[in-house]
């Protein structure tokens, strides 16, 4: 199994069904992700959003439809499930680094036994993500020594040392004090300008306006809407679309 | 005069006065009174007694003993019966508690029933009825004549008998500490900062300081051992008993059966606690990085259920030392039995408590110590947010 070599889009996802219990958290959502797209998933919570990409890297089991990353069907095989996880990075709301690794450490764990990286080679690779993220100097610290904005950028980092060809973001500023929420978003706005494949679960419209390609609108465990920017927020069709964004811009 | 007296600062300086005053009060009185009583019933305070012959025997020792052993070693005898008691409880509590505590915390419904069933059972039996229950067994067994046999072990009712090497006391004490040093050196030298050897490179100098303590080890056996005998004493029957090697009597091996599976259950709880403990963000974040579940089990979910538990496994460690006590129930000569039998003989009650007292306070004080250091040292920096 080579996930990445294969043609064809980033991600797809087809009649993609999800319960929890009697709850049903999806319902038939279709969505294909072409190599490079940057995709803003928004909408109420309880929508959906987030299960959507966690069931991308299997955070979460789907119970109906299909859904392919780079050309590998995620199943029951654990060789898919593992080769799909090497190349798909994440960034949790609540960043969820490890507290008793150092910032080097966090970065480099996952290169060197999943990659299986010599040490020098993967501490190389982990201060080169440092200092794109912009914390050169916070290597050596713990994560409950940095700020919030520092810890999500090193969790930026640590994804992004795996060199994923796809990165997932839920929610990545929501756990954020208002100072902190810019020096995150400029770091996925560079991300974005390199070419990165990536879909984010967000709220923040500026961000969608400057960088996404699409943005999909999601409520009730159905996608409502996708379209781009400029289109979405200035001539929406939905009712729930419409009223969800004056509720957010509101303001 | 009474604007001081509503100054905080000196309030609070003449309440400890106060405090200090009254304590030391009470202590002289103490003192005062225990040797007026002790005058009139006509016994000698003091420590004298200690270089006396005790003129009685131990049923259970590590070191050699007889009645013509003065008091003091006895009590040392005492001492390290209660420690080996200890430690063999402690470390099978710790391993029922480890096994039982993650079938609890497992996804598998047969496991978790199982588990919460023992924990149910035995924590809610008193410890002194599991020590008599597992005596009552270990006693039931058959007589030497039918002992089971395994591996040159002896399962008897006149308790275990273990093969032992035929080397001095001291040479075989210097063994054992080369064998943990054989254990522990290599675990020091992957973890520590002092070497210039980046980490994960040192397999070499972990090979080497595991072989060379455990060539010492060897060294140490070789010219420790007792001439003309060989190298392992083996149990074997002469006439109705047993003769040869270690007897491992019925009351320790109920006492430490009885603690390990009544300490197995409550560190059973602490462990699936310290595993609960573990945010799922954590586990999740590993998992998205591609690591398997056994590597998210020892890099993430371990490491940080282990800081959880220890301050409170500290504390469940301390209060299973003191269960040795128990050993008085069944006639194991601990530490607490040899200082009842020395009150009985000699009459020295307020010197052997005191004794008592200072020994078990050592212990428990080190063993809080070990786990304070260790507790430190691997603390989590920073504040920490749980999500």
């Amino acid at each position: 199994m080579n996930p990445g070599k294969a043609s064809g889009p980033a991600v797809r996802i087809e009649n993609l069904d999800k319960h929890y219990g009697t709850f049903h958290a999806l319902r038939k959502v279709n969505l294909s992700v072409g190599r490079g797209e940057r995709i803003v998933v928004c909408g109420p919570s309880g929508s959906g959003k987030s299960t959507v990409i966690r069931c991308i890297n299997r955070l979460e089991q789907h119970d109906g439809g299909r859904i392919t990353v780079l050309g590998t069907e995620l199943n029951d095989d654990v060789a898919n499930i593992d080769g799909i996880r090497r190349e798909v990075g994440m960034v949790f709301q609540h960043f969820n680094l490890f507290p008793h690794m150092t910032v080097l450490e966090n970065c480099m764990i996952a290169p060197m036994i999943v990659r299986k990286l010599p040490r020098t080679e993967a501490e190389t690779t982990a201060r080169r993500y440092l200092e794109k993220v912009r914390i050169p100097e916070q290597a050596m610290k713990f994560p409950g020594q940095l700020s919030g904005g520092q810890q999500q950028r090193v969790a930026i980092a640590r994804a992004l040392c795996m060199q994923p060809q796809i990165m997932l973001f839920d929610e990545p500023t929501s756990a954020l004090d208002p100072e902190m929420i810019s020096e995150v978003l400029d770091v996925m706005v560079t991300l974005a300008s390199d070419g990165m494949t990536m879909i984010c679960v967000t709220h923040e419209m500026g961000f969608a306006r400057r960088v996404a390609d699409r943005v999909v609108f999601m409520d009730g465990g159905e996608i409502v809407e996708e379209a781009p920017p400029e289109e979405f927020f200035t001539s929406c069709r939905n009712d729930r679309t419409r009223q969800f964004l004056s509720q957010i811009l509101g303001h | 005069m009474v604007s001081l007296l509503r100054n905080q600062k000196v309030r609070n300086a003449l309440l400890q006065v106060l405090y200090v005053g009254a304590l030391a009060a009470l202590v002289l009185a103490g003192v005062v009174i225990a040797r007026r009583n002790l005058a009139e019933q006509g016994i000698t305070s003091g420590f004298d007694f200690l270089y006396k012959s005790t003129g009685w025997d131990v049923n259970f020792s590590l070191l050699p003993a007889t009645a013509n052993d003065p008091y003091w070693w006895f009590f040392l005898i005492g001492i390290i019966n209660t420690l080996f008691l200890g430690t063999v409880g402690l470390m099978l509590a710790t391993l029922v508690g480890t096994i039982v505590g993650l079938a609890r915390t497992s996804s598998n419904e047969l496991a978790r029933l199982l588990g919460r069933t023992y924990v149910d059972i035995f924590r809610n039996i008193p410890l002194i009825l599991q020590v008599f229950f597992w005596y009552a067994v270990i006693t039931h067994l058959p007589t030497p004549r039918a002992a089971h046999e395994a591996w040159g072990m002896m399962l008897t009712s006149r308790g275990l008998y273990v093969p032992i090497p035929n080397v001095g006391a001291i040479a075989f004490a210097a063994a054992i500490l080369a064998v943990i040093a054989a254990i522990a050196l290599p675990v020091w030298l992957g973890r520590t900062s002092r070497l210039s050897q980046p980490f994960g490179e040192r397999l070499g100098i972990q090979l080497a300081a595991a072989a060379t303590a455990l060539a010492t080890a060897a060294v140490i056996l070789a010219l420790g051992r007792l001439p003309d005998l060989p190298l392992l004493d083996f149990p074997a029957l002469q006439g109705l008993n047993l003769k040869g090697g270690l007897r491992i009597p019925p009351e320790f091996s109920a006492l430490a059966i009885a603690i390990a599976i009544y300490g197995g259950s409550y560190i059973a709880e602490i462990v699936r606690g310290g595993f609960k403990s573990v945010g799922k963000g954590q586990m999740e974040a590993a998992l998205s990085l591609g690591l398997s579940p056994w590597r998210v089990f020892t890099l993430v979910r371990l490491p940080l259920a282990l800081r959880a538990m220890l301050p409170i496994l500290a504390n469940q460690y301390v209060w299973l030392m003191k269960a040795t006590t128990m050993g008085i129930a069944v006639g194991f000569t601990d530490f607490f039995m040899i200082v009842a039998l020395t009150i009985n003989h000699s009459g020295q009650t307020l010197e052997t408590i005191g004794i008592l007292m200072a020994g078990f306070l050592a212990i428990n004080l080190s063993l809080a110590a070990i786990f304070n250091r260790i507790n430190k040292a691997i603390a989590l920096k920073g504040n920490q947010l749980r999500a």
